[in-house]
C-alpha cells in the first residue's frame, strides 16, 4: 500500500509539449498530483533560454528564470523527435496519457497532426496567441503583442502617453488558467463518457475576455473604455506618493466610508487641505472625473501623505475601513505581516542551487494538503530513464490484458 | 454547442460583484446548475453599475453583470430572515458547491460559515475568495482588484519608465487570475470528493492568488537579488520592443523584435537601411544600448502608416507587430475574433440583443454557447417548487412576507 495521500490529480499523465503559453498551466495540474512529462528534443526545449537566466548557471541544461518558475514538480524526458524512434516513442507516451497540452507555433518540435492521428481517446489542448484557425493564426505573437490585439493595453496607461503593457507577461497567466480550467472540464467530461475533446485556446481571446466591463460599455452605450478611465474614473483612484513609497486610494462617492473616512481622518489631523474637499464640486461624480480634479486631489492627498509611511498608511486603512494599500516591491512581499502570517512562500530546492529559492505558494489553500512543491524545475532528461521504465511495465501490463 | 459536461453539478452560489460570478459562470457555461442566490434589498453592486443598455439604469438592464452570470439561475431572498436561511438549507442540502467571495466574517455572519454548512452537508466544497485570506492581521484590509494589484508588486511593476507606479487600467486580478485559480480549484475539490467522499474548503486569497502571476518577476528577484525598474513597454532583453504611435491621433501599434532576423525584417520593411546595415545594431544587447535612436527612427516610419497596416506589412515579413487594440476596433474590425466567432449574440427580457464574448477556446471545433443571465429572482418560484417541493401558495406567501423578494 502506498503511503502517499491521493491527490486531486494522482494517476493522470500529461505530456507537456508547451513552451510558455501553456506551460503554467500544466503546473497547476503537477502542483495537485498529475505526473506532467515535458518531451523535449535532446538538445532541451528552448523555453529554458527566455531570458533572465541566473549568472553561472548552464540554461540549457538547467534552465533560466521564466522556466524554473512554469516547470516546477514536472518531469523532463529527451528525445530525438526528428527521428522515427523518437516519434514512435512519443506516441507511447501519448498513448498512456489522458492529456497532452501543446503549443503551435515555429518553434514546436512536433506538429498537432501528429499528436491528434495517436489512436485512443483523450484531451488536447492546443494554446496558442490567436488560436488554430483564422486569418491572424499564422501571426507570430509575444506577450506585447497579445495584450494589445487583446485589448488590455488600451486601457492601461495615462491618457496623453501610450497604451501601456502590464508587467509580469500577463498573456501567459491568462491564456494558461483559461486553459487549465476548460481542460480540467472536459477532463471530467472524458472520464465519464470515453469520449476525447480538442481545446483550441487562443490568447488573444483570453484576453479579450478580462477585459473588465469595456466590452459591454461599448455594446450597450457605444462608449470606449480608455486609459487612465478619463471620464470614468473617480479622481482620488491613483497611486500616491507618500514618505517611503506609494500608497493606493479608492475614495470615489461610491465607496463613502472611504472618502467619509479620509475627509475625517484630514480633519483629525487639521490638515488645512480639506476645506476644499468640502465644496460642493467634490460632491458630484462626473465632475470629480475630470482631469482637473484628478490633479488637484493628488496634489492635495501627497501633501497630507508627505510624512507618513506605507506602514502608517496600512495601518489607518485598517482602523478607518478605507479601500488603500500599500504599493509592494516584490522585494517587500516575504516582509507582508499577512503573508508570513499564513506562511505563503514556499522554499524549494533548486538544481544548480546550494541554498533553497523562495517560491510564491499555492494560489488557493484547501483544507487538506494536497497541493504541494516536490520538486523543483528539472533538468534536461532528468526523468528519462524512469519514464521509459515506467511506460515499458505499462505495455507491458496493457500486452498481458489484451 | 452547449456541453453538459457538468450536468448534475449543483452551486448554491453567493458570490457577487466581479470576481466570484466570473468564476461560477464557467460551470453554468459547461452546464451545472448554478443557483445565484442574491438579494433584491442589497442587489449585487454589478447589477447595480453599468453600463446599461441605452445608458438606462435598472437592476436587470446591467451589461457586467450580464456577462458573469450567463447560464445561471436566480434565487432572490432577504438573507437576514430566519426562513430565507431555512431555505437556503435545504438547497445546500442538495447541493454540492457553497461559494461566495465575501469579506472574512460574513458568511458565519449570515448562519453559513463553513462548520455550519458541513454540519448540514458533510461532503460540500465550500469556496470562500476573500482578498487577503480568512485570518490574518491584514485579513480586514477591504480590497477592490487595484488594491490587490497594489500589494502583488503588478502595480509597482506596470508603469512608465523613469515615472511612478501606474498598475492596470482595470481591477485586473478579478478578471482571470482569481475567478479562473478558483475555477481550477473547484473542479480539483469535485475530483477528491469522487475519490474519496470528502469535501473540501478553498480559502482562495486573492492576493495569494494573484502573486502567482507575478511569478516571473517574483522568482527573479528571490534568484538573483534584483528587482527591476519599471520600463514601460519595453524589455530588458529585447529591441525595439515597444508600442510605437501610427497614423492618427490614437492609432497604435506594438512591434516586439525579439531575433536578430526579426530586427533585419523589421529595417527592410520599414526601408532603415542605415540601421540595417550598422554592425553596431546587428546584436539585441547593441540594439537595447541605442534603444532611444532604434523607436525614433521606426516612430517615423509608423507615423506614416495606420496601425493596422504596420501590423500587417510587419507580420507579412515575420515581425511580431500587434495593433493596439479598443472595444471597438475587438468588435467591429478584428478579422480574426469574427472569423473564429467569438461574439455572440444572446437575446434578454430587458436588455435585448446584445453582445457577449465567447469562452475563449473552441472546444471540438465549435463554440460553447452561452444562455442569458437571469433576472432578478427570475427563477425564485421555480426552484422552491420544483427542487423543495414547495406550493405555489407557499411560494405566493413567501412573496408576501418578503422572504422572497
Amino acid at each position: 500500500m502506498s503511503t502517499q495521500p491521493l491527490r486531486p490529480y494522482t494517476g493522470i499523465r500529461i505530456i507537456d509539449l508547451t513552451r510558455e503559453l501553456g506551460s503554467y498551466a500544466t503546473r497547476l495540474f503537477a502542483d495537485l498530483g498529475a505526473e506532467v512529462i515535458r518531451v523535449e528534443s535532446k538538445q532541451g526545449r528552448g523555453d529554458r533560454q527566455q531570458p533572465p537566466d541566473v549568472a553561472g548557471l548552464d540554461s540549457h541544461r538547467f534552465g533560466g528564470v521564466p522556466y524554473a518558475f512554469l516547470n516546477a514538480n514536472k518531469k523532463s524526458l529527451t528525445l530525438d523527435l526528428a527521428s522515427s524512434a523518437g516519434k514512435t516513442v512519443l506516441a507511447d507516451l501519448i498513448t498512456h496519457a489522458q492529456i497532452v497540452v501543446y503549443e503551435a507555433g515555429e518553434q514546436a518540435d512536433v506538429s498537432l497532426a501528429d499528436i491528434l492521428a495517436v489512436p485512443g481517446a483523450r484531451i488536447v489542448t492546443s494554446v496558442s496567441y490567436f488560436g488554430l484557425t483564422g486569418p491572424y493564426s499564422h501571426f507570430v505573437g509575444t506577450d506585447l503583442i497579445a495584450q494589445s490585439l487583446g485589448g488590455i493595453a488600451w486601457l492601461s496607461g495615462e491618457p496623453d502617453k501610450p497604451p501601456l503593457q502590464l508587467a509580469g507577461q500577463q498573456s501567459v497567466f491568462v491564456s494558461s488558467l483559461y486553459a487549465a480550467a476548460a481542460t480540467a472540464i472536459a477532463l471530467w467530461d472524458f472520464e465519464a463518457t470515453g469520449h476525447g475533446h480538442v481545446l483550441d485556446v487562443s490568447a488573444q481571446e483570453a484576453i479579450a475576455h478580462s477585459l473588465q466591463n469595456a466590452i459591454q460599455v461599448y455594446d450597450l452605450e457605444k462608449r470606449i473604455s480608455s486609459r487612465g478611465g478619463e471620464g470614468v474614473r473617480d479622481a482620488t483612484e491613483a497611486a500616491y506618493a507618500c514618505k517611503d513609497g506609494y500608497v493606493f486610494l479608492a475614495a470615489p462617492l461610491s465607496l463613502p466610508a472611504s472618502w467619509n473616512g479620509i475627509i475625517q481622518w484630514m480633519t483629525e489631523e487639521g490638515f488645512d487641505g480639506v476645506a476644499r474637499l468640502h465644496e460642493p464640486d467634490w460632491a458630484d461624480r462626473a465632475t470629480r472625473c475630470k482631469a482637473a480634479m484628478r490633479s488637484e486631489f493628488k496634489l492635495l492627498f501627497e501633501r497630507f501623505v508627505a510624512d507618513k509611511t506605507k506602514q502608517e498608511m496600512r495601518d489607518n486603512a485598517l482602523k478607518r475601513k478605507l479601500v488603500m494599500a500599500p504599493v509592494s516591491k516584490l522585494a517587500d512581499l516575504q516582509d507582508d505581516p499577512q503573508l508570513v502570517y499564513r506562511q505563503y512562500f514556499q522554499q524549494v530546492s533548486m538544481p544548480g542551487f546550494d541554498h533553497t529559492i523562495a517560491f510564491p505558494g499555492a494560489p488557493y489553500r484547501l483544507s487538506e494538503p494536497l497541493w504541494q512543491i516536490e520538486r523543483g524545475p528539472p533538468e534536461s532528461g532528468r526523468d528519462s530513464e524512469a519514464v521509459l521504465a515506467g511506460l515499458a511495465a505499462s505495455q507491458k501490463t496493457a500486452g498481458g490484458q489484451s | 454547442m452547449f456541453p453538459q459536461f457538468l450536468k448534475g453539478i449543483r452551486f448554491a452560489d453567493l458570490t457577487w460583484a466581479g470576481a466570484g460570478p466570473f468564476s461560477t459562470k464557467l460551470f453554468s457555461d459547461f452546464g451545472a446548475e448554478i443557483i445565484k442566490v442574491e438579494s433584491g434589498s442589497r442587489v449585487d453592486p454589478v447589477r447595480a453599475g453599468g453600463p446599461f443598455k441605452d445608458g438606462v439604469a435598472g437592476i436587470n438592464r446591467s451589461g457586467y453583470f450580464a456577462s458573469r452570470n450567463t447560464g445561471k439561475k436566480s434565487l432572490a431572498m432577504n438573507l437576514k430572515s430566519r426562513k430565507s436561511r431555512d431555505i437556503l438549507y435545504d438547497i445546500i442540502r442538495t447541493s454540492d458547491v457553497v461559494s461566495n467571495n465575501f469579506g472574512p466574517g460574513a458568511m458565519e455572519r449570515l448562519g453559513l460559515g463553513y462548520d455550519e454548512v458541513k454540519a448540514i452537508k458533510p461532503d460540500i466544497i465550500y469556496l470562500s475568495m476573500p482578498m487577503y485570506g480568512e485570518d490574518g492581521p491584514l485579513a480586514n484590509l477591504l480590497g477592490v482588484g487595484m488594491t490587490i494589484s497594489a500589494v502583488t508588486g503588478l502595480m509597482w511593476q506596470t508603469g512608465y519608465q523613469g515615472e511612478g507606479p501606474i498598475g492596470p487600467g482595470t481591477h485586473f486580478p478579478d478578471h482571470a487570475a482569481n475567478p479562473y485559480h478558483a475555477a481550477f480549484a473547484m473542479m480539483a475539490a469535485l475530483r477528491h470528493r469522487r475519490a474519496t467522499g470528502r469535501g473540501l474548503k478553498i480559502d482562495l486569497s486573492q492576493v495569494e492568488s494573484t502573486i502567482n502571476c507575478m511569478g516571473l518577476p517574483f522568482l527573479e528577484y528571490a534568484m538573483t537579488g534584483r528587482e527591476r525598474e519599471r520600463m514601460g513597454n519595453r524589455s530588458p532583453f529585447h529591441a525595439p520592443h515597444s508600442i510605437f504611435a501610427c497614423q492618427g491621433s490614437d492609432d497604435w501599434c506594438a512591434i516586439a523584435v525579439e531575433t536578430d532576423s526579426q530586427w533585419q525584417a523589421l529595417c527592410q520593411v520599414a526601408g532603415l537601411t542605415e540601421l540595417a546595415d550598422d554592425p553596431a545594431l546587428t546584436h539585441a544587447a547593441g540594439r537595447l544600448q541605442q534603444v532611444e535612436r532604434i523607436e525614433q527612427a521606426v516612430t517615423l516610419w509608423t507615423r506614416r502608416h495606420g496601425a493596422k497596416q504596420v501590423m500587417m506589412l510587419l507580420q507579412a515579413a515575420g515581425v511580431p507587430a500587434g495593433m493596439v487594440m479598443n472595444s471597438r476596433h475587438l468588435m467591429e474590425e478584428d478579422e480574426q475574433l469574427r472569423h473564429r466567432g467569438y461574439w455572440q449574440t444572446l437575446d434578454h427580457p430587458e436588455i435585448g440583443e446584445s453582445q457577449f464574448t465567447s469562452p475563449p477556446f473552441l472546444l471540438d471545433g465549435e463554440r460553447v454557447n452561452l444562455r442569458r443571465p437571469p433576472l432578478l429572482g427570475e427563477h425564485s418560484g421555480d426552484l422552491l417548487q420544483q427542487l423543495l417541493g414547495y406550493s405555489a401558495a407557499q411560494v405566493q406567501a413567501l412573496r408576501q412576507e418578503g422572504v422572497l423578494e
